[in-house]
């Protein structure tokens, strides 16, 4: 009897951690999985005007990889997600040695750093809008200041990409920053002390001290701005549209106008679901990356 | 344009999309009061405030229906639209759509048959603007899959006319309104001068919709056109072309940057007193007489476009449709019945609105407060629609980015166009369309 009646409490501390679970998982299965699932489903599908959509098998995918404007918009995506990552990690990193130390206003300063990215994102857009305008902007006045003729930077297959890169930069670097300083400052102080007493230079301390130490955190911060920054849309959205021509047009522009400009949700999805392989295999290289160097 | 008006329209443009977002949590709620409630779903234009302002109020007070107005900016509210039309989510009684959605939602079955529900059309409607609302289409070409003997049925009805006319400044203009291409061409390399911001021609040069709402009238005025028969691509003909290179002759004398340029710079840029003439949609009529918005008040006149070898005008109406998942389909139906009325119609001109029907835009007093009626008649008769087949925003986008190419490179015509016609037609081809 007592035997039976501890198998039933045994049972219910066994089902107790799954009932309480239960409802997480489920929510987040019918948040996340879900429509995931559905995209999927829908990548091999096509949705004729008017008629039920019509399975396609592989079709969706075998178009996708002779799309040449679709392969033309992931270069762009890759060469945005590289540069304006690259470009926030050495300028977070900058900023977080340069301001780890305790100094006047640094509540001030270090507040003020962070703006940029308290701005929605569209209103970042029409910031940024504004300063590349070819009339009244500041960088045309600038060009017509130095060299006597405006600029019109969006308007450039050659500057819209890097304005663009330049925008993200400016509104993101402080995510770095603020990432990297708490790395940094979290670091046990005993290691960098003996080095000093052993006469270890400034350079060598960051290269072979603070670097591997932060690593985890450099890890973290390098991940998560290349994923959203693989994702960028509003910015595009509304400084170029993508253009001019194809120059800044990303793989989320072309997945947006492709559903619901094009109506062609099937095509849409194979190239959702694509991206979506493409950020994992992106996403585990840069932690294998990292791992394999420690 | 000075910075502080830049500043307000791309406000303007903020609070657009901020309202996307409240739209998801809008609509579909139903009030049991008096006889019910008939929820619109829309994109913000200044086109509609008439209608919001003076005559859903009228229309409520007269019927006892309760109406909700939900907005978005204009690819928000596409966005919202589809979904609602593709899950039959109910969440509006009426989608206000640009005509070039009519055949993708009626074609898609997003929309409700207003023959079966018994809408009678009369003879004071506007025929070009009516035949919009048609799917299948009453003329031309036939989108695949679609029986050539299916008989053509009314989804929706004009809402607002809205079709491109040609402003031009009537104090630079001296001898009168610019009857061709050449003359538009001749006043702008006398007139423009860059150091005194003063332009001959100002368009929209943005890729893809932006760019072939300029250059749409163009092309067809020089005797070219988008689809030959059996939908072959022929907007690369030496028509097209010649229309192309004429474009490019002409944006020398626009304002620099007007490759960026969407809908809002084009209208500040003449509105602030920048450029001479621009083909632009009926909507801005207004507010070139509006000392709060614009520093030529009472400078500009409006014309149909000028001719080459044709004469054209763009048709660009906003739309009204019942959803087909519509919870409130009767009270939708009744307000279209309401508004597209003769009278109702009248009543909506002389509060300002841009009508659909015939009496409405001849009448002597509704012309008096908006001089520009005369004008959308004629262009309203001369007008040509978007083609119509569900897969023309594709192709547009395609035609639309070749030609921003060629207006940064300044020149290429033949080049880019062959390059949009080529893609286009293995686009078309790949989607079963007959070409050849």
């Amino acid at each position: 009897m007592a035997r039976t009646l501890g198998l039933g409490g045994d049972r219910r501390r066994n089902s107790l951690p799954w009932l309480l679970l239960a409802p997480t998982v489920l929510f987040v299965g019918a948040m996340t999985i879900l429509p995931l699932g559905y995209s999927v489903v829908t990548s091999f599908q096509e949705f004729p005007l008017g008629q039920a959509p019509a399975f396609v098998g592989l079709q969706n995918y075998r178009n996708l990889i002779n799309d040449a404007n679709f392969l033309s918009s992931l270069e762009t995506t890759l060469v945005f997600t590289i540069a304006a990552t690259g470009l926030e990690f050495v300028l977070g990193l900058g900023l977080a040695l340069l301001l780890k130390q305790e100094f006047p206003f640094q509540g001030i300063i270090r507040s003020s750093l962070i703006i940029p990215m308290a701005i929605a994102p569209v209103v970042v857009g029409i910031i940024w809008r504004l300063l590349y305008n070819a009339d009244v902007g500041l960088f045309s006045f600038a060009a017509q200041a130095l060299t006597g003729r405006s600029v019109s930077v969006l308007s450039s297959a050659t500057m819209a990409l890097p304005a663009l890169i330049l925008v993200d930069v400016w509104e993101w670097t402080p995510f770095m920053f603020l990432l990297l300083l708490a790395g940094i400052q979290s670091l046990p102080q005993e290691p960098f002390e003996a080095a000093r007493v052993d006469g270890a230079s400034a350079w060598n301390i960051f290269l072979h001290l603070t670097m591997p130490m932060l690593r985890p955190v450099i890890v973290v911060a390098l991940l998560i701005r290349a994923l959203d920054a693989f994702t960028v849309f509003d910015q595009v959205f509304v400084l170029t549209q993508g253009g001019p021509g194809t120059a800044t047009e990303v793989a989320t522009l072309m997945v947006y106008k492709t559903a619901f400009r094009f109506s062609q949700f099937g095509y849409a999805a194979s190239m959702a679901v694509a991206l979506l392989v493409l950020v994992m295999f992106f996403s585990a290289a840069i932690t294998r990356a990292f791992r394999a160097s420690v | 344009m000075i910075r502080r008006q830049f500043l307000r329209n791309s406000l303007g443009t903020v609070a657009a999309a901020a309202g996307i977002h409240t739209l998801s949590s809008c609509g579909g709620s139903k009030s049991s009061g008096g006889r019910g409630q008939i929820t619109f779903g829309s994109y913000a234009d200044p086109a509609l405030d008439t209608l919001k302002d003076v005559l859903l109020p009228e229309f409520e007070k007269a019927t006892g229906i309760r109406t909700e107005w939900v907005e978005a900016d204009f690819s928000g509210w596409l966005q919202k639209a589809l979904n609602d039309g593709q899950t039959k989510a109910g969440a509006f009684d009426i989608y206000v759509m640009d005509d070039l959605w009519v055949p993708r939602f009626a074609g898609a079955g997003y929309l409700a048959n207003l023959d079966e529900l018994g809408f009678q059309i009369d003879q004071d409607f506007v025929p070009s603007a009516l035949d919009l609302g048609y799917w299948p289409p009453k003329n031309g070409l036939r989108q695949p899959g679609i029986d050539a003997r299916a008989k053509s049925t009314l989804y929706s009805l004009p809402l607002i006319s809205d079709v491109q006319l040609l402003f031009y400044r009537h104090d630079i203009y001296s001898s009168g309104s610019p009857t061709t291409w050449d003359d538009v061409l001749r006043m702008a390399r006398q007139k423009c001068d860059p150091s005194h911001r003063q332009y001959g021609w100002v368009s929209r040069g943005v890729k893809g919709n932006p760019i072939m709402n300029s250059f749409f009238v163009m092309l067809h005025d020089f005797g070219g056109g988008i689809f030959g028969e059996n939908w072959k691509v022929v907007f690369n003909s030496p028509q097209a072309v010649e229309a192309l290179e004429f474009y490019l002759s002409l944006l020398a004398y626009a304002p620099p940057g007007v490759a960026e340029f969407d809908s809002d710079q084009e209208g500040e840029t003449l509105l602030q007193g920048n450029a001479f003439a621009a083909t632009m949609w009926t909507g801005w009529c207004r507010q070139t007489d509006d000392p709060a918005r614009s520093r030529v008040v009472n400078k500009i006149s409006f014309d149909v476009p000028p001719k080459k070898v044709k004469q054209v005008a763009k048709l660009g109406l906003f739309m009204a449709g019942i959803a087909s998942s519509a919870p409130n389909r009767a009270g939708a139906l009744e307000f279209l019945k309401w508004f597209s009325s003769s009278a109702t119609q009248l009543r909506f001109a002389r509060a300002g609105g841009t009508p659909f029907k015939m009496s409405a835009l001849k009448d002597d007093e509704a012309r008096k407060g908006s001089r520009w009626l005369d004008a959308t008649l004629k262009a309203l008769t001369i007008g040509v629609p978007s083609p119509r087949t569900s897969d023309w925003s594709k192709v547009e986008d395609i035609l639309g980015t070749e030609l921003n190419r060629a207006l940064l490179e300044k020149g290429k015509a033949k080049q880019h166009l062959d390059a949009a016609a080529a893609e286009a037609t293995a686009f078309l081809k790949n989607a079963g369309y007959p070409v050849g």
